[in-house]
């Protein structure tokens, strides 16, 4: 099996217009690569794209595979304020839809155990049986990550997960997924990179087009971020690690 | 010895079918807050069922409840595509509302019972049913129970997480579309027995309190099928004494049972 995940002259069309144009890069398999981009940047679309869910031109590659074939090991975590909230589900349902989904009926009694792992590992086993709406949005959040990796993914792919949390939140999804980088590939689009900096390996700069790619100390410059929003965008330094300043970031520290 | 009259029977039966599909189609119908898509649906099948009654009255004889059916499908489908193709779903539902209602009120305007098909379209009556309906009834709710057990599964996650379901090659327009036809296929059931105005009342009402009294979605199912039976045998019993439709009743009680469920905190 390859050991990449690798995008070469990836375009992709909506109604004929261009959302994505030429999108070249190639990570290694376990590491972590985040998306970053203003709105309509086509972020999401990439994401889709990944896990082969819109039509595209160019080639893509999980681990030797075209997306399709590669949803086995392909994990999704969802936007949290994109779920309908009008469904009473305990937590033990959440976590098992995924596995669910792919019976028509029963399930394994492995299934469940693994489920269980994948909450106990977020450390919320304690609620497996816990209406979802009740619990906190940080919870939530956990939950979902526990629901992805219920599946036992080699990639996780995650849109925008620090969306409508708090800081606290924010730093409990990144400690969770700190300790899963060794061995997950880790895709994630955020606009906030600075609870990220210290655990992200590559940093995408999106805007329709590929503005940047390598890591985090080569592309997260004020030359690059004014390139991306079209605005000044202070970035401070510190030794090997660098922050963004901004209205919807914060400094990391 | 004590016996029941056939009327009664098939009223009781009817009202059991009527609470399976409250259970299934309408939990789901709440979940997916798709209530009004059910109102502009019940008057789609109206007109259907009008235009079963004329052709069987001056024509050919069908069956109305397959016409209402075949209007309740197009209808449901059409919604689905115009939902696809990102159109403001309340404005589709909206015309097919009026466009049904239209077409509805044409059709009965040419039947020269013209008063009393419509009454019974519209009320409908649980004591008035032949074992004819009782068939078709039955024969639908267990095509909705065979979809509902095959599909329940991704149409809850398309339902609850879309982008989710979509991850796993679920494509939630489809479930979304199934669901609406799941919707058509219930209305119908329901039309025949409470007429296109209280179609609400027994399918929508009974799942929405449900959803009050309890946080399951198990709960939500079980509660949802007996508020509607409870509605509904209450409806038909104090019709037997008082010579009201059963489905006034029916639609009081299954109402009364969401004010109940306010006061749950």
């Amino acid at each position: 099996m390859s050991k990449y995940i690798e995008v070469k002259n990836l375009s992709v069309r909506y109604n004929g217009t261009p959302t994505l144009k030429n999108i070249n890069f190639r990570i290694e398999h376990p590491s972590f690569l985040v998306i970053m981009g203003p709105n309509g940047a086509g972020k999401t679309t990439l994401l889709k794209a990944i896990m082969g869910l819109v039509p595209y031109e160019g080639d893509i590659r999980i681990l030797g595979k075209a997306p399709k074939e590669a949803r086995n090991f392909m994990g999704y975590m969802p936007q949290r304020d994109r779920i309908n909230t009008n469904v009473p589900l305990r937590v033990r349902d959440v976590v098992l839809m995924p596995l669910l989904s792919r019976r028509k009926f029963g399930i394994s009694r492995e299934e469940v155990e693994q489920a269980k792992r994948a909450l106990r590992f977020v450390g919320l086993e304690k609620l497996w049986n816990r209406n979802f709406l009740s619990l906190s949005g940080g919870q939530q959040q956990r939950v979902f990550l526990a629901r992805t990796l219920a599946m036992d993914p080699q990639v996780i792919v995650l849109d925008e997960p620090f969306s409508a949390t708090d800081v606290a939140t924010k730093m409990k999804v990144v400690s969770l997924l700190h300790r899963l980088k060794s061995t997950k590939t880790i895709i994630l689009v955020t606009h906030d990179i600075n609870p990220l900096v210290e655990c992200t390996d590559k940093v995408l700069l999106l805007n329709r087009e590929m503005i940047a790619f390598g890591r985090t100390i080569e592309v997260i410059t004020e030359e690059n971020m004014e390139l991306l929003y079209g605005a000044r965008v202070p970035v401070i330094r510190q030794r090997d690690v660098c922050y963004l300043v901004g209205s919807d970031t914060h400094v990391h520290h | 010895m004590f016996t029941i009259n056939i009327w009664v029977l098939r009223g009781i039966i009817a009202v059991f079918l009527i609470a399976i599909v409250a259970a299934t189609v309408g939990s789901f119908s709440v979940f997916q807050r798709s209530t009004f898509f059910v109102s502009g649906i019940a008057h789609g099948s109206l007109a259907g069922a009008a235009l079963g009654i004329y052709l069987t009255l001056y024509l050919f004889p069908v069956n109305p409840f397959f016409t209402a059916i075949l209007f309740s499908i197009f209808f449901a489908v059409a919604i689905g595509i115009a939902s696809h193709r990102k159109e403001d779903v309340d404005v589709a539902i909206g015309i097919m509302f009026s466009f049904s209602m239209s077409l509805a009120i044409l059709f009965l305007a040419m039947i020269k019972e013209y008063a009393s098909v419509a009454w019974g379209l519209i009320i409908g009556d649980l004591l008035l049913l032949s074992s004819e309906d009782i068939i078709w009834m039955l024969t639908t709710v267990l095509l909705i129970l065979l979809f509902f057990l095959l599909f329940r599964r991704r149409l809850l996650f398309s339902i609850f997480d879309p982008d989710g379901a979509e991850s796993m090659g679920i494509n939630p327009y489809i479930y979304e579309t199934l669901l609406f036809i799941l919707i058509a296929l219930g209305v119908v059931v329901l039309l025949k027995g409470v007429g296109a105005i209280l179609v609400y009342a027994l399918l929508i009402v009974p799942a929405a309190a449900a959803k009050r009294f309890t946080a399951t979605l198990e709960g939500t199912l079980v509660l949802s099928f007996f508020i509607s039976l409870i509605a509904g045998l209450g409806g038909i019993l104090l019709s037997i004494f008082t010579s009201v439709a059963p489905s006034a009743y029916a639609g009081l009680i299954a109402t009364f049972i969401y004010f109940l469920s306010l006061l749950k905190k």
